[in-house]
């Protein structure tokens, strides 16, 4: 995996975040920004669509191999997740 | 809880419907100023299955215009809508996912021939029928359920509604939160009384990607639990502008310490606990047509707040891991509880903990807590 890969699955996500969510605005927020809580917001609903299209395009699925659901926890972290298994 | 088979096939629960030449007497976009009028006998047939509790889709090549339209001269609510050009197997397909029915289910009408051929060859178990045939399925078992609930005839209606929610939220540019606070959503945290026990149970067993439990909950089980000191039972209803769809969702609580400390006010402060308290959530759930309306989320923000606020150090949600229910576990990580990595149990459960210190997950301000 490179740095360069995880970069561009983080783009790839802010397009699927902005695209479950309806918020065009979440193309442009920083990997650092939390998924949960007061960053993007995730719920169960967004998150589920979020987790399809993820194992859709990437092949990962990211909750039979994370319990807790950490990867989750920024943009960042999710794309170095998946950039790891791809 | 069964979906049973009447004699003669099994219940149909949805038809879709063609709308040129089958619900209108005429073609829609070839009419120019004078519209079609609605078909007249399957007008009585649209209401008389309604008032059974059998839902209504369009699947149709129209503009969603057309939608809107026969919506209107029907004066029915239709639960799922696909108009386009694409193939009707597929609009048919995509009714079945959104309502959450098997094809078996599905009843198709459409007076062009070629296009029932189609979908008969590509799902065989949707039963295709001519216009003709619609007219006379009032008659017919698989479309006379031996029980009809207030809530099965109010189906349609609520599909309807969450139809309009979906189309408002797409429309809606804000955040999640803002859109719920500008539809006018209410969700009510209430303790569980008798008359409640029969839907804690119908949702324990029709729950499944919001339930932690995975089982279903008998309601002997529940009144025993109404009755038991260290234990509460509360319900979450929900409502907005678009509908009241009632008591969506339950928690069970217990403390592990017996009764929750009570202060007296004028006695001396109790003593701190010998171990540290830990209130146990046996099941949580909550029905899908809550999903990302905050209803889970401010069940378990109460949760963890009522929690705390009875001396309790921890919260544990023992959660049975599935891929079904990753939208449960996706609240449950939303909410900052954790389970130890690698301690899924033999019986598929982890147990999903947070500490009662520090920030709690807030309760929004269109939460009750009655």
């Amino acid at each position: 995996m490179t740095g360069g890969q995880a970069a561009g699955v983080a783009d790839e996500l802010r397009a699927v975040l902005a695209e479950v969510t309806g918020r065009g605005e979440l193309l442009g927020i920083p990997v650092d920004t939390p998924l949960f809580g007061t960053g993007v917001g995730l719920d169960s609903l967004a998150g589920t669509l979020l987790l399809r299209q993820v194992q859709r395009r990437y092949g990962v699925d990211v909750a039979a191999e994370d319990l807790n659901l950490d990867s989750l926890a920024t943009l960042g972290t999710l794309a170095d997740f998946i950039a790891a298994r791809i | 809880m069964t979906d049973s088979s009447a004699p003669g096939g099994t219940m149909i629960k949805c038809v879709v419907w063609d709308i040129d030449n089958t619900l209108l007497t005429g073609i829609y976009l070839e009419s120019g100023q004078q519209l079609p009028d609605a078909d007249p006998q399957l007008l009585g047939v649209l209401r008389e299955l309604a008032g059974r509790g059998i839902l209504h889709a369009l699947a149709s090549r129209n503009p969603p215009a057309a939608a809107e339209y026969v919506q209107q001269v029907t004066g029915t609510d239709f639960a799922a809508v696909e108009c386009g050009w694409g193939s009707k197997p597929d609009a048919i397909r995509r009714i079945a996912a959104d309502l959450g029915l098997t094809p078996d289910a599905l009843a198709f009408v459409d007076d062009d021939m070629l296009e029932r051929a189609e979908v008969a060859a590509a799902l065989p178990d949707v039963l295709v029928l001519t216009p003709e045939d619609a007219a006379e399925v009032p008659d017919w078992p698989q479309f006379s359920p031996p029980v009809i609930t207030a809530e099965a005839r109010r189906r349609g209606q609520m599909y309807a509604e969450r139809r309009r929610r979906q189309a408002a939220a797409a429309a809606f540019g804000g955040s999640r939160d803002d859109f719920l606070r500008h539809v006018g959503t209410r969700i009510t945290i209430a303790p569980a009384g008798a008359a409640d026990l029969h839907r804690l149970h119908e949702l324990s067993v029709r729950t499944h990607q919001l339930n932690s439990a995975g089982e279903p909950v008998t309601e002997a089980e529940l009144a025993g639990l109404l009755e038991s000191p260290e234990c509460r039972v509360v319900t979450v209803t929900l409502r907005d502008d678009f509908g009241d769809d009632g008591l969506v969702g339950a928690a069970i609580a217990i403390g592990n310490g017996g009764s929750p400390p009570t202060v007296t006010p004028a006695g001396p402060p109790p003593l701190p606990p010998a171990a540290p308290l830990v209130v146990t959530v046996p099941l949580a759930m909550m029905s899908c047509r809550a999903l990302g309306r905050g209803a889970l989320d401010a069940l378990l923000a109460w949760l963890c707040r009522s929690a705390a606020a009875t001396g309790a150090a921890e919260l544990q949600v023992p959660c049975l891991v599935t891929d079904r229910n990753v939208p449960m576990r996706l609240a449950l990580a939303a909410a900052g509880l954790r389970a130890e990595p690698g301690s899924v149990a033999a019986d598929g459960r982890a147990i999903f903990a947070r500490p009662l210190t520090g920030e709690l997950p807030a309760l929004a301000d269109w939460v009750t807590v009655a």
